[in-house]
């Protein structure tokens, strides 16, 4: 972490979206599932980095020795806290490729490894971007330290109810902040806004394939 | 299933959840989120593990009734004995 925060020109940029209509359709989709098979705000958070990812490589890869190398592949490090302290961030491999049930099962799979250390070492050092999701405890916004060499982490803040203007008039929405941390040798501000904007706008659009 | 039944259930697959943490110093009217600091995945995996165990039916939308040890207690003998009757 001092690493990385020494070596890497970090910059920092948020957006906020409203994931109202997203909470919706998880509400409608898990109302007929049984709890295996139910979905988490998560997953969805993680399918819109990979979607995203894949559309702008500046923030998938790796940059060593200065120089960046863009991933082939959208390999999303989750980012896990781990019971007793500490962190880890291993890799959902293909998470732009997978459909959203696979997706969910993958960070089941993952977390429960995590948990009872059964991750592969392979799977810490594979990651081509990272999520940091705070989940529903947490705070409104995280800033992400970016893993080397790595070159981005999007962190999602806790969901909150906030006043919200909708077709003019103001109404209760529910509103997530996504943060994004990124190396600044290899995108800028610009870039990094566009980028923050296709994550919003895919995690507003769930049941799109 | 007894209402104590229930409970070691319940006690059971909260300790699979947060092994380090001494349950029966939790109070029984805490969050368990907070008290246990678990997230919404170990809450989901602890309301997976329940609906095995009891064979209950719990909808996301009674998750605010299973977030103390009592009203999990309490939501979960309530849906047995609903289950009996029926």
């Amino acid at each position: 972490m001092a690493r990385s925060k020494r070596e890497i020109p970090h910059y920092y940029l948020e957006h906020q979206v409203d994931v109202t209509a997203c909470e919706q359709w998880l509400a409608r989709t898990n109302a007929t599932r049984a709890p295996d098979n139910r979905l988490l705000i998560g997953a969805l958070a993680i399918r819109s980095v990979a979607l995203a990812a894949r559309r702008f490589p500046a923030f998938n890869g790796f940059c060593r020795d200065g120089k960046f190398e863009p991933a082939a592949a959208v390999h999303v490090g989750v980012a896990i806290a781990i019971r007793g302290g500490g962190l880890a961030a291993p890799a959902l491999h293909h998470a732009d490729q997978l459909p959203l049930d696979q997706l969910m099962t993958g960070m089941r799979d993952l977390v429960q490894r995590m948990r009872s250390g059964r991750i592969r070492s392979s799977e810490i050092s594979d990651p081509t971007i990272t999520v940091s999701s705070l989940g529903e405890r947490g705070v409104e916004a995280l800033y992400g330290i970016i893993y080397p060499p790595q070159v981005a982490i999007v962190g999602f803040g806790k969901v909150v109810t906030r006043p919200w203007v909708v077709d003019g008039a103001i109404g209760p929405r529910s509103v997530v902040t996504i943060t994004l941390s990124a190396d600044h040798r290899v995108s800028d501000g610009h870039a990094g806004a566009l980028f923050l904007a296709e994550i919003g706008k895919q995690l507003q659009e769930p049941d799109k394939p | 299933m007894t209402d104590i039944d229930v409970r070691k259930v319940v006690q059971e697959e909260l300790n699979n959840i947060a092994p380090e943490a001494d349950l029966a110093s939790i109070d029984p009217g805490a969050d368990l989120r907070e008290a246990l600091d678990i997230d919404s995945m170990d809450f989901l995996n602890f309301v997976t593990a329940i609906h095995h165990r009891l064979g209950v039916d719990i909808p996301e939308l009674d998750y605010p009734k299973l977030v103390t040890l009592d009203g999990a207690i309490a939501y979960l003998t309530a849906k047995l004995g609903a289950n009996r009757r029926s």
